[in-house]
């Protein structure tokens, strides 16, 4: 049988493809960063908004995501993305809801996905989006 | 005339490459990779090869015609003219400077070249992050002059794979600088870290291929600081992992605000640059920069006129 020569070269591409992947993770490449104090989440919320200068901020027990307000009130999502971290300043559209500790904030972005933090302060961060009006 | 792909016979040493610097990456830097991101890169890589050999024809086609229309005629034999050849890449390397400004001032081309970009990581599997959708810009009409020139279409296209395969290895954080006279001419990895850059300071520039002197020619040339590491990606990052999303999610945002704007105004949705909207609700990367610039004290040295920047040609001062 004769396999098309693009063919072959698209599906030998897909096989080196997965291996480098599937290498990547075997030896354990990227590693998990983690927001845990202020300074790190007032960094990482310079860098999602050039500008977004945190004064008060709430990392989640497990580190994976954090809140960060300003001084116009503007409140701030950052979760990690693989290793990386990615945020979005919430808007109108954003909805926010509190089950115990727990916080599930939902900016808007359906391909953001809806981030969970685990809280000490849940619930005054929740009252700072309700008046927002992001519940 | 020659039947030959730079690109095609580069792929196993960019896999080579690739695993070497994976290798480097778990001996001193494991957090440069993310295996996702490199699954989602390598996945561009292999899409964009695919998407060029379904929609390629019609570049070609445009080619072949203009072709017929050209100024110098080096002959049947036109492959064996040597001395086409290096200028031919030199001139092909300037389209590309063009080109590739072009891909991040007018949104329609950044709508594809976003993809390139997209990932918040530097290194080789980055390289491979091609676009899926280069076919629907009006990039390729850029090589129309060197067509019309007299330089045969497999001509560019050889030289232009060339210029891609240099461009393979400057995408690394394992190599600092290159030594200097290396670093004045040639783009290395320490200049096109710069134009991956989301730091205000770096953003849009370093637009060059192989030559870096295009961009201190036209004044886009930054260099990489010691003091002011890179950050990688875009704007707004995607924060998501899905494949077709990273490839679309800029021609949706745009064709979505072409509908939404007031008519008069969705022309500029099309061709302005990204970021610019028509009630001034967005940023731009140079309103980006001015404001970081506003705030960090930092003088600007690309938007002020020679003038201002000569101290003998100061206001109120007598040269």
């Amino acid at each position: 049988m004769d396999i098309p020569p693009l063919l072959l070269q698209t599906l030998g591409s897909l096989v080196a493809i997965l291996a480098l992947a599937g290498l990547a993770a075997l030896m354990k490449l990227g590693g998990e960063s983690k927001l845990e104090s202020h300074a790190d989440i007032r960094r990482a919320a310079g860098e999602v908004v050039d500008g977004f200068e945190a004064v008060e901020t709430a990392a989640a027990r497990d580190g994976s995501a954090a809140l960060a307000r300003d001084a116009e009130a503007r409140i701030m999502l950052i979760k990690r993305h693989g290793n990386r971290f990615a945020g979005r300043v919430l808007t109108s559209q954003a909805r926010v809801r509190r089950n115990g500790e727990t916080l599930e904030v939902d900016c808007g972005e359906r391909r953001f996905g809806v981030v969970c933090l685990t809280l000490d302060n849940a619930a005054s961060w929740q009252a700072r989006s309700d008046a927002m009006g992001h519940a | 005339m020659p039947d030959f792909s730079p690109t095609q016979y580069a792929v196993p040493l960019f896999v080579i490459a690739v695993l070497a610097e994976m290798i480097w990456a778990r001996l001193k830097r494991p957090e440069a990779y993310e295996p996702k991101d490199t699954l989602v890169s390598l996945a561009f890589g292999l899409g964009s090869t695919m998407a060029g050999a379904l929609f390629g024809g019609f570049a070609l086609y445009v080619f072949i015609e203009a072709y017929e229309y050209r100024v110098f005629d080096f002959g049947e034999a036109w492959w064996a003219v040597w001395w086409a050849w290096p200028l031919c890449f030199v001139l092909d390397d300037l389209k590309y400077y063009w080109v590739h400004r072009a891909g991040h001032r007018i949104r329609w081309m950044w709508a594809s070249h976003v993809n390139h970009h997209s990932s918040q990581h530097y290194n080789l599997s980055t390289a491979l992050r091609q676009s899926w959708t280069g076919a629907f810009t009006f990039g390729f009409l850029f090589a129309i002059p060197l067509v019309l020139l007299g330089f045969h279409p497999a001509m560019i296209a050889i030289c232009g794979g060339f210029n891609l395969v240099y461009q393979f290895w400057i995408h690394t954080e394992a190599v600092g600088r290159m030594p200097r006279w290396f670093e004045a001419v040639m783009n290395t990895p320490s200049h096109h870290r710069v134009h991956h850059a989301t730091n205000p300071r770096y953003l849009d520039r370093n637009y060059a291929g192989v030559f870096i002197v295009w961009d201190k020619l036209f004044g886009t040339f930054e260099p990489e600081r010691d003091d002011e590491p890179v950050r990688y990606g875009i704007i707004k990052q995607l924060g998501s992992f899905n494949l077709l999303w990273a490839v679309f999610h800029e021609w949706i945002g745009m064709i979505g605000d072409i509908i939404r704007a007031p008519w008069r105004h969705k022309l500029s949705y099309l061709l302005r640059e990204p970021g610019w909207s028509h009630d001034g609700s967005r940023e731009t990367s140079d309103m980006i920069r001015e404001r970081w610039r506003a705030r960090s004290g930092q003088s600007s040295t690309f938007t002020e006129p020679v003038a201002n920047r000569n101290p003998i040609a100061e206001q109120g001062e007598a040269a």
